[in-house]
C-alpha cells in the first residue's frame, strides 16, 4: 500500500514536466512528421507518403548509404575502443577491423552523398554542407578558446570577475543586434573598421559578407600573388571548388560571429567545471613530478570531459539549428553561400509556402542532429563517465 | 454565347451578393488593422483612423497595430489564415494576397465595391488611376478582388544634376540633362567614374550602384521594352530578349568599372548624398531620405527621371502594398472594414496620406489638393507626372520566393556569369515554383 502511494506520488511529480515536454516537444515533432507525409501548401492536400523525403534526399539507395555510413562511424568507434579493453586476440585485430569499418563508413558516406546530390534537392543538401562547415569550424574553436579563457580566469587574476562578465556579454546580447553590428563592422566598404584594420597591414579591403569564393582559394591566391610580386612574375590564380575547397569568406565571417557569441558562455561553464576538480588530484600529480603542462593535459582536461561533452553536444545542436544571425547577415549578392539547412527550411516554409517539404527537410535535419548527438555521446560521453 | 452566359451568370451572382451586402448592418463593429507603418506615416495613419472613428455614423472603431515589415506580417498571417485570430484588415503585396487566397484566407471585396449602398459610384471608380484600381483583381482566382490600393510608389532614377552639368561642360558627355537612353546612361556613368564631382565630400567616384532586387530587374527590363511575365501564357519570362539585353547591358557596365553593387543597406543613398555616386535607381518613397542625404551631404541639385529606355514612352515600375480583408470574421465586420477602406482611399484622406508618407495617392483628383506640396517637392511632382506610364510586377503566388532567386541570379550575372544561361535557369525555376503554387489551388 505504501509502495503504491509512492508510485502515485512519483508519477504525479513527473507528470507536469512530462506533459509539457509532450505538448511542446514531442507533439510538434509528431505533427511535422504527419505534415511531411502529405502534400501541404498553405492548406492540407492529399497523402503522398514518402514523396517529400524522396524530393529532399533524391535517391533512397544513396540516402541509405549516407546514413548507414554515419552509423558505421559509431560502430567503428565501438570496435576501436573495445579492442583496447579486450583479450589479446581481439586487441590485435580489433583496431584493424575498426579502421576498415571507418574506411567503409567514409566510402559509404561519399558514394551515398554523391547519389543524393545528383537527384536530391540541391538547395537543402548544399545547406547541409554549409551547416557542416559551420558546426565543425565553430564548435572546436569555441571549445578550445573557452578552455584557454577559463584556465586564465581561474588563476585568480585581478579583475577576473569583470573579465568573466565581459566574456559572457556577447551571449546575452540579442542575436539580431549583434549580427547587425557585425555586418556593419565587416562591410566591404574600404572605410569600415575591419577593412581599415587590414589596410594598416597592407592588406587590400575584403568583400567579407559579399564574398562567395572559398576562403582557402582567397588565401592561396593572396600568397601566390605575393610570391609573384617578389619574383617579379605574373601571378597565377587557382580556383578551388567542391567540399574540400571549404566555406566561403562570407560564411567564415559569420562563423567568427558565432565563435564570438558562444566562447564566453562556454568559458563560464568551464569555470564551473574547473572549480569542481578536487585539489588533491593536482597535489598528487605534483608529488609525482608533473609540471604545469602535464597537470593540465592529464588532470584538467580529463576531469573536464563531462563539461566538454555537454558543451560539444549543445554546440553542435546549436550550430546545426543556427538561424537568426545567419538570416540577418546574409545578403542577396552571396546567393546561397551562407544558407545553412535551417535557413533553407525557413525559406521553403515561408517563401516557397511548401509546408510539407519544409517539414520533411526538418525531419532529415533532426535525424542528422540525433546521429551527431549519439556520436558525441559515444566519443565524449564515455570519457565523461570514466 | 457560352462566354456571354458565364459573364451574365457572374454578374447575377455579384448583384445578388451585393444585394446581400446592402442589407448588412456594420454598427458597433471593431476593426483591427495590421500594418507596417512607423514614425511620420504612423502619425498620419493615426490621424486618418481617429477622424474615421469620431465621424463615422455607425460607431465603428478601428484599431491599428504595427506588426513589423511586410515579411513579418506575411509570416504572422500564414498560421492564422481563415481563423478569427486574423486581423480584419492587413497590408500586403498582391503576390502575398494570392498566397493567402490559396489558403482560403482572403475575402473578395467585389460585393462591397459594387454595393449600391456601401460601394463606390462610377465617378469614384473612374477617379482611381486605372492601373492601380485593377491591380488587386486576380485573373487566376476568377477575377476576385483581394485588395484595395491606398498608395503606390514607383521605381525612378535619381541623378546628380550638378555633376551631369559639370560633365557636359567638360565635354565628357554629349547631352544635357538626365540620360534618356541606355547609351547616354553608360556614357555618363563611365565619365563620372573617371571624373569626380567637384563638390564630392569623399575620395571616390562612380557612375551607378545597383542593389540586386527583383523590382530593379523588372524596372530595367521594362525600360528595355520587355516584361518579366508573359500574361498571355501565364508564365515567367525572365529569359525574354529584352530581359537578356537589359542584364547584358548592366553586366557590361560592371565589367567596364562604371557600376558596382550596393554593399550596405541604403549605401547608395549615402554615396549619392556625398556626391560620389552619379545615379541610383530606387523607390520614389525614398525621396525624403535622398533629400536629407543630399542636404546634409554635398548639397547639390538633384532630381528623378524615368530609367533610360529603348521605348518611345517611359515604362515605369509602379508597385505598392494594398490592404486586404482576411477571412474568419462576420460579414458585418467585413463591411465595417470596407467602410474604413473607403474612408482611407477618399480624396481628403489620400491628400493627408500622400503628404505624410511620400507615397503617391491612388486617386487622380487628389492632385488638385497637392499643388502646394508639388511646388515644395519638385522631384515628387516629376515622379507624379510619370504615373500614367505605370506598369506592375506579376501578382502571382510564390513571387516572394522567385524574387529571392532573381536577386541571387542578378548578383551572379553582375559577377560575370553567362546571362542567357542564368536567365534560362531562372525562368524554368520560377515557372516550377509558379506551377507548384497554382497546383495547390486545384
Amino acid at each position: 500500500m505504501r509502495w503504491r502511494g509512492e508510485w502515485i506520488t512519483a508519477y504525479a511529480m513527473i507528470f507536469p514536466a512530462t506533459a509539457l515536454i509532450a505538448i511542446f516537444g514531442l507533439f510538434p515533432i509528431g505533427y511535422a512528421i504527419y505534415m511531411s507525409l502529405y502534400r501541404w501548401r498553405i492548406r492540407q492536400g492529399g497523402f503522398v507518403g514518402l514523396d517529400n523525403y524522396e524530393t529532399v534526399l533524391g535517391d533512397w539507395g544513396g540516402a541509405a548509404a549516407f546514413f548507414g555510413g554515419l552509423l558505421l562511424i559509431l560502430v567503428a568507434h565501438h570496435l576501436w575502443t573495445r579492442a583496447f579493453r579486450a583479450h589479446a586476440g581481439w586487441r590485435r585485430y580489433g583496431p584493424l577491423v575498426g579502421a576498415l569499418t571507418l574506411a567503409s563508413a567514409g566510402i559509404a558516406i561519399s558514394l551515398g552523398w554523391s547519389r543524393m546530390v545528383e537527384a536530391g534537392e540541391a538547395r537543402f543538401l548544399g545547406g547541409l554542407i554549409r551547416t557542416t562547415y559551420y558546426g565543425f569550424l565553430s564548435v572546436p574553436i569555441q571549445i578550445v578558446l573557452a578552455l584557454i579563457l577559463a584556465s586564465l580566469l581561474f588563476q585568480r587574476l585581478r579583475g577576473s570577475e569583470t573579465f568573466r562578465m565581459l566574456f559572457f556579454l556577447p551571449y546575452v546580447t540579442p542575436a539580431v543586434a549583434g549580427a547587425a553590428v557585425y555586418a556593419a563592422l565587416f562591410s566591404p566598404r574600404p572605410e569600415r573598421p575591419i577593412n581599415t584594420l587590414l589596410g594598416w597591414f597592407g592588406i587590400p579591403p575584403q568583400d567579407w559578407l559579399f564574398e562567395t569564393d572559398p576562403v582557402l582559394e582567397l588565401l592561396a591566391n593572396g600568397v601566390l600573388a605575393r610570391i609573384a610580386r617578389l619574383a617579379g612574375t605574373e601571378p597565377i590564380e587557382v580556383a578551388l571548388s567542391g567540399f574540400w575547397a571549404g566555406p566561403s569568406l562570407a560564411l567564415v565571417t559569420i562563423i567568427v560571429f558565432g565563435i564570438w557569441t558562444y566562447t564566453g558562455y562556454n568559458a563560464v561553464i568551464f569555470l564551473a567545471g574547473l572549480a569542481n576538480i578536487p585539489r588533491d588530484l593536482y597535489e598528487a600529480a605534483e608529488i609525482d613530478g608533473a609540471n604545469g603542462r602535464q597537470r593540465f593535459l592529464h588532470v584538467t582536461i580529463p576531469m573536464l570531459s563531462p563539461v566538454t561533452f555537454y558543451l560539444t553536444v549543445l554546440g553542435f545542436i546549436g550550430t546545426f539549428q543556427a538561424f537568426t544571425h545567419l538570416y540577418v547577415m546574409r545578403v542577396p549578392a552571396t546567393r546561397d553561400a551562407v544558407d545553412t539547412a535551417s535557413v533553407v527550411i525557413f525559406d521553403t516554409f515561408y517563401k516557397r509556402n511548401d509546408f510539407s517539404l519544409a517539414a520533411a527537410q526538418s525531419i532529415v535535419l533532426f535525424v542528422i542532429i540525433l546521429i551527431l548527438t549519439l556520436f558525441n555521446q559515444r566519443v565524449l560521453g564515455g570519457r565523461g563517465a570514466r | 454565347m457560352k462566354t456571354l452566359f458565364a459573364l451574365l451568370a457572374g454578374l447575377a451572382v455579384t448583384v445578388s451578393v451585393a444585394q446581400d451586402v446592402d442589407s448588412l448592418d456594420p454598427s458597433g463593429q471593431t476593426v483591427m488593422f495590421w500594418h507596417q507603418h512607423s514614425t511620420e506615416r504612423l502619425e498620419a495613419l493615426d490621424a486618418i483612423i481617429e477622424e474615421f472613428n469620431t465621424t463615422n455614423e455607425w460607431g465603428i472603431t478601428v484599431q491599428q497595430e504595427y506588426q513589423g515589415g511586410y515579411g513579418d506580417i506575411f509570416q504572422k498571417m500564414l498560421p492564422i489564415l481563415s481563423t478569427s485570430s486574423a486581423p480584419n484588415l492587413v497590408v500586403g503585396y498582391q503576390n502575398q494576397a494570392a498566397t493567402y487566397a490559396i489558403g482560403d484566407g482572403m475575402t473578395d471585396l467585389t460585393p462591397f465595391v459594387e454595393s449600391e449602398r456601401w460601394g463606390l459610384t462610377d465617378e469614384e471608380k473612374a477617379d482611381f488611376f486605372p492601373g492601380f484600381y485593377t491591380a488587386d483583381i486576380f485573373p487566376s482566382f476568377d477575377n476576385q478582388r483581394f485588395g484595395f490600393p491606398p498608395n503606390r510608389s514607383m521605381e525612378v532614377m535619381y541623378y546628380n544634376a550638378d555633376w551631369l552639368a559639370e560633365l557636359a561642360d567638360a565635354g565628357a558627355i554629349s547631352f544635357d540633362g538626365p540620360p534618356t537612353t541606355p547609351e547616354q546612361f553608360r556614357e555618363a556613368a563611365c565619365a563620372a567614374t573617371d571624373t569626380p564631382f567637384s563638390g564630392a565630400l569623399a575620395d571616390a567616384s562612380l557612375g551607378y550602384k545597383l542593389s540586386t532586387d527583383a523590382s530593379r530587374f523588372a524596372s530595367w527590363t521594362f525600360a528595355f521594352g520587355g516584361d518579366v511575365y508573359d500574361y498571355d501564357a501565364d508564365r515567367y519570362a525572365y529569359d525574354s530578349p529584352e530581359a537578356i539585353e537589359a542584364m547584358t547591358y548592366l553586366q557590361d557596365l560592371f565589367e567596364d568599372g562604371c557600376a558596382d553593387f550596393v554593399t550596405e543597406r541604403y549605401g547608395d543613398q549615402t554615396d549619392f548624398g556625398q556626391g560620389t555616386l552619379l545615379f541610383t535607381v530606387g523607390s520614389s518613397s525614398g525621396l525624403p531620405y535622398y533629400d536629407s542625404a543630399v542636404s546634409e551631404g554635398a548639397d547639390f541639385a538633384w532630381s528623378v527621371a524615368p530609367l533610360p529606355r529603348t521605348t518611345e514612352d517611359p515604362v515605369m515600375n509602379v508597385y505598392g502594398a494594398s490592404v486586404s480583408i482576411p477571412t474568419g470574421h462576420s460579414p458585418e465586420a467585413d463591411l465595417a472594414t470596407w467602410l474604413f477602406i473607403k474612408h482611407y482611399t477618399s480624396p481628403e484622406a489620400q491628400a493627408t496620406w500622400a503628404k505624410a508618407s511620400n507615397y503617391f495617392p491612388v486617386r487622380q483628383s487628389v492632385a488638385d489638393g497637392l499643388s502646394d506640396y508639388f511646388a515644395e517637392n519638385e522631384a515628387y511632382a516629376t515622379a507624379f507626372d510619370l504615373l500614367p506610364y505605370g506598369t506592375t510586377e506579376p501578382p502571382v503566388p510564390g513571387y516572394d520566393f522567385v524574387r529571392d532567386n532573381v536577386e541571387s541570379d542578378m548578383a551572379a550575372i553582375m559577377d560575370g556569369d553567362d546571362v542567357e544561361r542564368v536567365l534560362a535557369t531562372l525562368t524554368s525555376e520560377s515557372n516550377l515554383i509558379l506551377d507548384d503554387q497554382l497546383s495547390a489551388m486545384e
